[in-house]
């Protein structure tokens, strides 16, 4: 098991090298100079020739791309004095870089965001299960009815839907149409500034769409493994015992269900955290998906990559986690 | 001077393509029951060096409150640092509120900004060419920490206007450079390693005297003395770039509290400011807070619902498609303010040589189809332009260059191509457009449409960063190409030097025409060492003999801004020198 | 789009692994006699959903090929009009009464209306933003299967190192943000060829080249768990044993057998690459000339065209709906068919 997670650990940080070398290579060979879109931003786009020249100069893209990205990653691990044109940004470790846009260090805006991408992520992994959970257990119970293949249907035809779609219909019915007073203002509100009230209910409307669209998905996965627990053999034994159904269904076969349905919600929950675009642009809520977007727009290279390189990172934790939980929960499955 | 957001790359580049219609300022606003409504028009050039302090009181103003100003669409200055700014959002909340110059501008009972003094005494005294500025720096005027604001860090602010490594976006970089002596050769305090600025010899102070040498002429001194470029900046490490642009020492009637830069400013009183020793300021409300990066949208909804937020707020835009309802709905409390800018299409003058052919252009253009495309409200946000000066300017020139406003006229177009000797064949035109914005796509839809409707034909090239790169780089691959650019340009102070010379003087940055006659040139030269009182005019004629004669720059709207002010904000004007709401004489209605 | 599940903002994911079929399965042994594929498609005949999802798709494929004599049946076209002739500026930019909704009656010149503030005409617009929508996803679907399949033949067939690097690279692009790389690379593609005058078309390419860069891995992992299992099949022995080339080995005898388990993902990445067309054009990359589905209800979402003209929102959203979702619940009959062990 410790070799196995070392072993992953390994092949992770290899990952997150490789991607941060696609993303600073395509920057560097991008068209036009990667020094360009600070340049244009600090001069208010009386970006000359001989300017450009300035930040291409002092922020070293006229070195080898090789030595930059050694640089940049000496500065991940002791931190590095950035020099654009001729002012100096201190960027203590783990540094990311300036943002070309606030002047700001990347890493101390990247965790001033996390509380709201945090916040979609927590409210819609508990829906997920809140919902998700019981009505697949109920199904499963009732196995093969009308309410049963109802259920399933129209589950099946939300998650055909693009999720997109669902979020961005219902923010406009909801809050723009029919103004839901609980919905009339999304967005995140720092619980620390404008109470616990506030931060809920401009989180509210996000967290139902996104958990109304992901609960279809754990229905599924607990239908199926309830339906798949309940015929085990223990449980005939269970039933013959005379036991409670009650207690059959939830204490015997529920647990043995949970198992798959615990590293599906891990891995969604690594995803969400990573950054909801969609979630975080249609409901205005300015977490990291919506920073991403808005440094692509405004050409922010610096907070593009620590964006990209954060979403790997959680990703590549949140499997792992996933695994070794895994092997804990269900002893069947041996890591190698 | 131009707007600072990544979308005003959008507005730069829609600016170039997002014309009026021929309708005319006269009957703007005379639909859906709204008021009828008059632009905040300047006649430009009032000054008044006499001024003193305090600031006459506004009529039934009252102390105390928050204003909110809301800002769509604009992610604020990068830097508050004084000498760094060169843009509407910063100049106008900075220079009304925290920063303070050698002179400024109030907005007097017609609406008209007037130049008065602020640091200095009076407006300044020039010698007989131009050449030597002197001001006369008050003593009772004071930093947030209770310091005087002494004419060594003024005379020291004005030399850091000088280093444009270290302030590239500064309009230092434009005028100090420019016009100040020794300028060009001096790298700055910061650039060149010289933080007591010693090494520059153009400046000097006597007492409570500043003395100005100019390399040539400069009649506009007084004007570019308004900007906060040319405010004291304290001695030192103090004001260090770039930590001094978090958090710049206040000299006015508001401190900053807090600062997150593209996202909130939040400004509160400073108790060491008197009203005595400001001609032009008020305190009225406790407290200022700009949110930048707003939705448009969102905005709307707030302040058209006029709830308890909206009602101490303001907001510096309205989307174009909430027009009816605001002016419908809010009377007095939706201001139109001209913004002094032009937006101009560029044919290239060593390429398109014809006359007749940059006229047909000017015919070709389907001004009102391009600016509905583009979002915006003929007659209201666009009207049409007949010159690169923009209305009230003073000097500006009443003339048509064809007696009467050019329009739409795609047959009057095919005729001059005809008239030149392209009646055959399309004329090819080669111009960019801004593909990342939805709008401008649009707008070069209905350009492409109507030049193709004129006898030209069209190839667009798409950019993902904003067009000024291509247009400004003369070594950029697509702009050799372009026989068709654009510039979108605001005065930085109303009189014509700072509209011609920066759009049409050979060499000029912004010449994306590269005009370049040498009678012009010499005009140029010529008028800024005439007697001051001639020089307005002089421009004027200036103006209406190089859109007669040559037609090199084809202007296809004046722009103005639309400013939404809550039901309890008192006095909801705008400022007429810069195109922003009038922040010095706003308060909250008790 | 970088996970193993289909968690909500993945779209849909590109890599669900449906379970593996099992070839000696009671099922499969009584109906031995007839081709898999009759079966299945025999099925999927019965299946009253898959039929009436199927004749959707039709209807979209036939708007989408047929988008140009549609059109001009109908009167219609893509060319941009002087906007002030079909819409009133003055009046929020909505169209003219005389244009049809929302301010006036159905008209036929323009059976859906016109743009706000364009005034280009939505049918036209609809019927080429399907044929961009299937086109784009239909190419896109096409080269990411190509290269799974590759990529898993060769790491199921060959195993060892080659396995475990192709398995590594499999990994890697899986961590990789989508949504952010998408962001990230259509600007950067289309900015080299911007001069180019077949401009739309290499941005159209470049949103293939994306999409499939990033949608091959699901194809990839499936292949390779179904080759391992057949490759140590009885008639791969044999074929190794004769002394056939790995080529042969590759194309002649396993190929044939993997039909299901790349017919089912491509029925899975079909609708996910429509709706991902639409939502990069929603995010404001992608196509960008305005004839996509994805873009008119980005400019649609406006919230006062919302309020005042939602039918302009509606008929694009209901394009993508219709076609995601048919194509989705027939790629379910479809699995369903081909692997009636998961039927429910």
């Amino acid at each position: 098991m410790f070799a196995y997670v070392v072993k992953r650990l390994i092949s992770g940080v290899l990952v997150v090298t490789l991607v941060s070398m696609a993303i600073f290579l395509l920057f560097w060979y991008g068209p036009s100079s990667p020094a360009q879109p600070i340049c244009d931003r600090e001069t208010s786009n009386r970006c000359t020739p001989a300017r450009l020249d300035t930040y291409e100069r002092t922020l070293g893209y006229d070195n080898p791309v090789y030595v930059e990205y050694g640089k940049f990653v000496e500065g991940i691990f002791v931190g590095r004095t950035i020099t654009i044109a001729s002012s100096e940004y201190e960027c203590g470790a783990p540094c990311l870089g300036v943002s070309f846009r606030t002047k700001q260090p990347v890493k101390e805006e990247l965790v001033s965001r996390i509380p709201a991408t945090f916040s979609i992520a927590i409210g819609g992994a508990f829906l997920y299960l809140l919902f998700g959970v019981p009505i697949g257990v109920a199904a499963a119970k009732r196995r093969g009815s009308v309410a049963d293949k109802a259920l399933v249907s129209s589950f099946l035809f939300i998650s055909s839907i693009p999720y997109y779609l669902f979020a961005l219909l219902t923010w406009l019915y909801l809050t723009i149409t029919f103004e839901v007073p609980l919905f009339s203002d999304t967005g995140y509100f720092p619980i620390t500034q404008d109470g616990p009230f506030k931060w809920f209910s401009g989180m509210f409307l996000a967290w139902v769409a996104l958990g109304i669209f992901g609960c279809t998905q754990y229905t599924r996965f607990t239908r199926g493994a309830m339906v798949e627990a309940l015929s085990e053999d223990y449980i005939r034994t269970a039933k013959a015992k005379g036991l409670p159904t009650r207690t059959i269904v939830y204490k015997h076969g529920l647990r043995a269900a949970l198992v798959p349905v615990v590293t599906i919600f891990g891995i969604d929950f690594g995803t969400l955290l990573a950054g909801t675009i969609f979630t975080e642009r249609i409901f205005e809520i300015q977490g990291i998906g919506w920073w991403a977007l808005e440094a692509v727009q405004g050409r922010d290279l610096p907070v593009v990559q620590a964006t990209a390189l954060f979403s790997a990172v959680i990703l590549i934790c949140s499997n792992l986690l996933v695994d070794v939980v895994y092997s804990v929960l269900d002893p069947r499955v041996r890591l190698s | 001077m131009k707007r600072n957001k990544p979308l005003a790359l959008v507005a730069g580049a829609a600016l170039l393509t997002l014309a009026a219609c021929g309708g005319g300022s006269s009957d703007d606003g005379d639909n859906g029951g709204g008021t009828d409504r008059t632009f905040g028009d300047q006649e430009g050039g009032t000054k008044d060096a006499e001024r003193q302090g305090p600031a006459a009181e506004i009529e039934g103003a009252a102390a105390g409150g928050t204003i909110t100003v809301y800002l769509p669409g604009d992610p604020g200055p990068d830097t508050l640092d004084p000498t760094a700014g060169w843009s509407v959002t910063g100049n106008s909340i900075q220079q009304a509120l925290t920063s303070r110059s050698l002179t400024q501008y109030v907005r007097d009972e017609e609406g008209q900004p007037v130049l008065v003094p602020d640091l200095a005494t009076d407006l300044g005294t020039a010698n007989e060419d131009y050449t030597e500025w002197t001001f006369t720096i008050r003593d009772d005027a004071t930093w947030e920490d209770g310091q005087p604001v002494t004419a060594e860090e003024v005379a020291f602010g004005i030399c850091r206007s000088l280093d444009s490594d270290a302030f590239p976006s500064g309009a230092g970089t434009e005028y100090s450079k420019t016009y100040f002596e020794g300028a060009a050769d001096y790298e700055g305090p910061y650039t060149g390693k010289d933080p007591k600025c010693e090494n520059w010899s153009g400046i000097s102070v006597e007492g409570q005297d500043i003395t100005i040498s100019m390399a040539t002429p400069f009649p506009d001194m007084d004007y570019w003395g308004a900007f906060m470029a040319m405010g004291p900046a304290p001695l030192g490490n103090a004001s260090k770039p770039p930590n001094y642009g978090t958090k710049p020492l206040s000299n006015g009637p508001y401190k900053v509290d807090s600062y997150k830069p593209n996202e909130e400013l939040v400004l509160v009183k400073n108790d060491q400011w008197s009203a005595d020793s400001d001609p032009g300021r008020h305190q009225y409300a406790d407290e200022f807070v700009f949110k930048f990066n707003q939705d448009q949208a969102k905005v709307d909804e707030i302040m058209l619902s006029d709830n308890s937020d909206s009602q101490t707020a303001v907001s510096t835009g309205l989307g174009s498609d909430k027009y009816n309802d605001a002016n419908s709905q809010l009377g007095d409390r939706l201001v139109q303010q001209t913004s002094q800018c032009v937006a101009t299409l560029t044919p290239d003058y060593t390429k398109i040589t014809d006359v007749n052919v940059r006229k047909a252009l000017a015919y070709a253009y389907p001004y009102e189809d391009v600016w509905i495309a583009g979002g915006q409200v003929p007659g209201v946000t666009r009207i049409p332009a007949n010159s690169v000066m923009p209305p009230g300017m003073a000097g500006k020139k009443d003339f048509q260059v064809d007696g009467e406003q050019i329009t739409y006229d795609p047959e009057k177009s095919k005729e001059l191509l005809a008239e030149a000797g392209y009646g055959d064949e399309p004329y090819p035109i080669t111009m960019v457009f801004y593909e990342v914005d939805p709008l401008a796509v649009a707008a070069q839809d209905q350009i492409t449409k109507g030049f193709e409707a004129g006898g030209f034909s069209v190839k667009a090239i798409p950019v993902q960063d904003s067009p000024y790169n291509v247009w400004l780089d003369p070594d950029n691959k697509v702009n050799k190409k372009l026989n068709l650019r654009g510039v979108s340009w605001c005065s930085d102070w109303p009189a014509g030097s700072t509209m011609l010379p920066p759009l049409l003087k050979g060499g000029a940055v912004y010449n994306t025409a590269l005009f370049d006659e040498a009678s012009v040139n010499d005009e140029m030269d010529n008028i800024a060492t005439l007697p001051l009182e001639e020089q307005a005019d002089a421009w004027g004629a200036l103006d209406e003999k190089i859109m007669t004669e040559y037609f090199p720059i084809i202007p296809t709207a004046f722009l103005n801004d639309l400013f939404v002010f809550g039901s309890k904000i008192g006095n909801p004007t705008g400022d007429g020198s810069i195109g922003a709401p009038n922040y010095k004489d706003l308060y909250v209605m008790q | 789009m970088s996970a193993d599940t289909a968690g909500p903002e993945t779209l849909g994911s590109l890599s669900t692994e449906p379970e593996h079929q099992d070839p000696n399965s009671q099922q499969a042994k009584e109906i031995a006699g007839k081709s898999p594929m009759r079966i299945a498609l025999g099925r999927l005949a019965k299946d009253k959903i898959a039929v009436v999802c199927a004749v959707v798709v039709l209807f979209f494929i036939i708007c989408a090929v047929f988008a140009g004599p549609i059109s001009a049946a109908f009167g219609v076209s893509l060319e941009t009009p002087l906007a002030s002739e079909r819409v009133d500026g003055l009046n929020q930019g909505l169209p003219k009464p005389e244009m049809g909704p929302p301010n006036g009656p159905f008209t036929m010149e323009h059976p859906m209306g016109v743009a706000p503030r364009t005034g280009e005409d939505n049918l036209a617009y609809w019927l080429y933003g399907c044929r961009v929508s299937l086109l784009i996803a239909a190419t896109a679907t096409l080269f990411a299967s190509v290269v799974g399949v590759i990529v898993g033949l060769l790491a199921g067939f060959l195993g060892g190192a080659v396995d475990k690097m192709l398995s590594f690279f499999i990994d890697m692009f899986l961590t990789i943000p989508f949504l952010l790389a998408a962001l990230t690379i259509a600007p950067i593609i289309n900015d080299r060829f911007n001069l180019s005058d077949n401009y739309g078309t290499i941005q159209k390419t470049a949103l293939i080249v994306v999409l499939s860069i990033f949608g091959w891995m699901g194809t990839a992992r499936l292949i390779r768990g179904e080759v391992l299992a057949l490759r140590e099949r009885e008639f791969v022995q044999a074929a190794r044993v004769m002394g056939m080339p790995t080529r042969r080995i590759l194309f002649k005898e396993l190929l044939p057998n993997l039909a299901a388990p790349i017919i089912i993902s491509i029925s899975l990445m079909l609708p996910t690459f429509v709706a991902l067309e639409a939502g990069l054009a929603f995010l404001g990359i992608g196509v960008t000339d305005g004839v996509s589905w994805g873009q008119t209800i980005l400019k649609a979402t406006n919230l006062t065209f919302f309020r005042e003209y939602p039918q302009y929102l509606w008929q694009p959203l209901l394009g993508i709906v219709a076609l995601v979702l048919s194509l989705n619940l027939l790629g379910d009959a479809v699995r369903d068919a081909l692997d009636p062990k998961t039927r429910r």
